[in-house]
């Protein structure tokens, strides 16, 4: 039998770790229900903000709480370079062409990552201590509550962009129908530009809080690209709150996965619970639609 | 997906010139263990597992148009169960199980069939984008099990797989493998075109092109799925056995990782998806690219690989089967001048596709 505390520190720790996720799947979320694309590459868009976050700190010992805006300026522009230079092409094109336009990215962006970085895991030292406040039940270590902390003011940034600013605006109105969007005079190629930016950016946000709390090797994108998916279709396409309890519900029960059948089960636990709700309930938990289309 | 609407294939087989290359390249296959040297034995072996790969990938995502991304797991599933079976004790499996070669594989080949048979009705609930990512998922679990039971699978060290099938100093294991890869080539290649030109493939390709106008005319889409599903996994089992018993080693990361399913795509996309010949094609080029970019061009290869696949998707989505076919069928005339005319009209159409939705 697990002793109570360690399952308790786990439940904290998974929370705390579903911020993060929650960030990831933001990102693919967008993409996925305004573009109708699914960013195979995401996962490995969130390996490169990881690496420019490690290198940044590497290099001039900026702790990649700063890294971290790096990351995501680079990202974006990434994202805006892939849209207007090949996604163009593909997107609206039915569902083979992105599909395997971001299956090539993210052989690219692999095989970059091995041949700057080698094989080998490498992680980032936050510069925070690793001490923290003993709750009692359970221990909160620092370095894991201002990742997710930084993770929740990220979400809710993008909320209040979504909510507040004209382009946010213009972007809503081309999630719920491109066709009447054109029509109302919103310039949607430029949307899905400014989408994928930020959809990217996030992904390289994602990767540089990943890299201060575990190793990151360039193989992991396929990995952070399931746990993404899995949190959107948890938390449903389009829905940010959604996200973010979909990514705790990630974190938590991948850490008791952990904890329960032994180290080598986390990733199943997280895979196997996200079979489970695609094909039982693929509009997602808090969905509002879109599942199975 | 208007490529689908052609069937230059048939003109192409009726051809007696094209039956005389058939008949020149599977002469010169059957040659090459008694003519080259082990290691090119090795990297043409490699080229033949990779056309039952592409053919096999290409039935369920270019004629049945369901992308999978979890080709890996079939490949992976075939060549455990084939190892188990030729050697019972590294698995911790009684001795008495043990299996000649021939039926291990082809053995293999069955479970992975058996595994998409009930796995098919769970995940053919998803379709689209769910049902790429929910394969990739799949084959992510089955690989990481794999990697935890040790007892079954060596874990990451894996084990070495036993049988020695050299028949005498002039015809070494290598090569009695080749041969039986090649035999096992020909019949996955046999197979598919009797589907691809039959029933089964005006169903996958009906459910392809609109699976809710298909399914009101009475196809039902679950059954061309399956059909497509069960039979790209048998022949993707059946390479992996082959495979693991040609190197005669065997671990999860070698044959259950994502890399194969990679390789798949990558010669379906080079070749001509939802084409007969376009694997065949892109099978030989990927082997060209595998072998000769790693010499050239060294670790870069594999972002080549992916700038290609990107290259020709967005600019030459009939790979290279649809530029052979312009610059040289329509050019030989005789049997490809009955169907030219009809590829000229439906190519402008596959490019005007109307811009919005």
């Amino acid at each position: 039998m697990v002793a109570g505390e360690l399952v308790s520190q786990s439940i904290v720790n998974g929370i705390l770790l579903g911020g993060i996720y929650a960030v990831a799947a933001l990102g693919l979320s967008l993409v996925f229900g305004i573009m109708d694309i699914v960013n195979l590459a995401h996962g490995h868009m969130l390996m490169v903000g990881a690496y420019v976050a490690i290198l940044v700190f590497a290099a001039t010992g900026i702790t990649p709480l700063i890294g971290m805006f790096i990351a995501m300026g680079l990202l974006f522009l990434l994202g805006i370079v892939l849209q207007k230079v090949l996604l163009k092409h593909v997107v609206g094109e039915g569902l083979e062409q992105p599909i395997i336009v971001l299956f090539g990215l993210a052989l690219i962006l692999q095989n970059i990552g091995q041949l700057v970085l080698g094989g080998d895991a490498r992680t980032a030292d936050l510069g925070i201590p690793g001490n923290g406040i003993d709750l009692g039940f359970a221990f909160l270590s620092l370095p894991r509550t201002v990742t997710f902390v930084v993770a929740v003011v990220l979400i809710a940034g993008t909320w209040a962009f979504l909510q507040y600013t004209r382009t946010g605006q213009a972007i809503r109105a081309t999630a719920q129908n491109r066709t009447a969007a054109r029509y109302m005079g919103i310039d949607t190629d430029r949307i899905y530009v400014i989408t994928l930016g930020i959809g990217t950016a996030l992904a390289g946000a994602a990767g540089a809080l990943l890299s201060m709390l575990f190793p990151i090797n360039p193989f992991v994108g396929w990995s952070y690209l399931l746990k993404a998916f899995a949190v959107v279709v948890l938390g449903g396409v389009g829905s940010i709150l959604g996200t973010l309890v979909g990514g705790v519900i990630l974190g938590v029960s991948e850490n008791l996965g952990a904890l329960y059948l032994g180290g080598g089960y986390r990733n199943v636990v997280s895979l196997l619970i996200f079979l489970g709700v695609l094909l039982l309930k693929p509009e997602g938990l808090f969905g509002t639609g879109g599942g199975g289309e | 997906m208007s490529f689908l609407e052609r069937h230059p294939e048939e003109s192409l087989l009726s051809n007696r010139r094209l039956q005389a290359v058939i008949g020149v390249v599977l002469l010169a296959l059957l040659a090459v263990p008694f003519t080259t040297t082990d290691a090119l034995t090795g990297l043409i072996l490699t080229g033949l597992v990779f056309v039952m790969l592409g053919v096999s990938w290409n039935l369920l995502a270019g004629y049945a148009g369901q992308i999978s991304l979890g080709h890996a797991a079939f490949f992976g599933m075939g060549a455990f169960v084939a190892a188990w079976l030729t050697t019972p004790s590294a698995a911790g499996f009684p001795a008495s199980i043990q299996l000649p070669i021939l039926v291990a594989v082809a053995v293999g080949g069955v479970a992975a069939a058996l595994i998409a048979l009930v796995i098919g009705p769970i995940i053919f609930r998803l379709s689209g984008h769910y049902f790429a990512i929910g394969t990739l998922a799949l084959a992510a679990v089955i690989e990481l099990v794999m990697l935890d039971q040790r007892g079954l699978t060596g874990g990451s060290t894996g084990y070495y797989v036993q049988g020695d099938l050299a028949i005498n100093e002039f015809v070494g294991h290598g090569d009695v493998m080749f041969l039986l890869t090649l035999v096992a080539t020909v019949i996955t290649v046999a197979v598919t075109y009797r589907i691809v030109r039959g029933a089964g493939g005006l169903g996958m390709k009906a459910i392809h092109d609109d699976e809710e106008a298909a399914s009101s005319l009475g196809v039902n889409p679950l059954k061309y799925k399956m059909y497509a599903f069960v039979v790209s996994s048998f022949f993707a089992g059946l390479a992996g056995g082959l495979y693991g018993h040609y190197t005669l080693y065997i671990n999860p990361e070698s044959t259950l990782a994502v890399t194969w399913t990679i390789d798949s795509l990558v010669i379906v996309i080079l070749g001509g998806m939802g084409t007969f010949a376009g694997p065949l094609l892109g099978a030989a080029l990927f082997l060209l690219l595998d072998t000769g970019l790693a010499a050239i061009v060294g670790s870069v290869a594999t972002s080549i690989e992916g700038a290609l696949i990107i290259l020709f998707i967005i600019f030459l989505p009939q790979g290279l089967y649809g530029l052979a076919e312009d610059y040289l069928i329509t050019d030989i005339g005789g049997g490809g001048a009955a169907t030219s005319p009809q590829s000229e009209e439906s190519r402008p159409a596959a490019d005007a596709v109307p811009d919005e939705d």
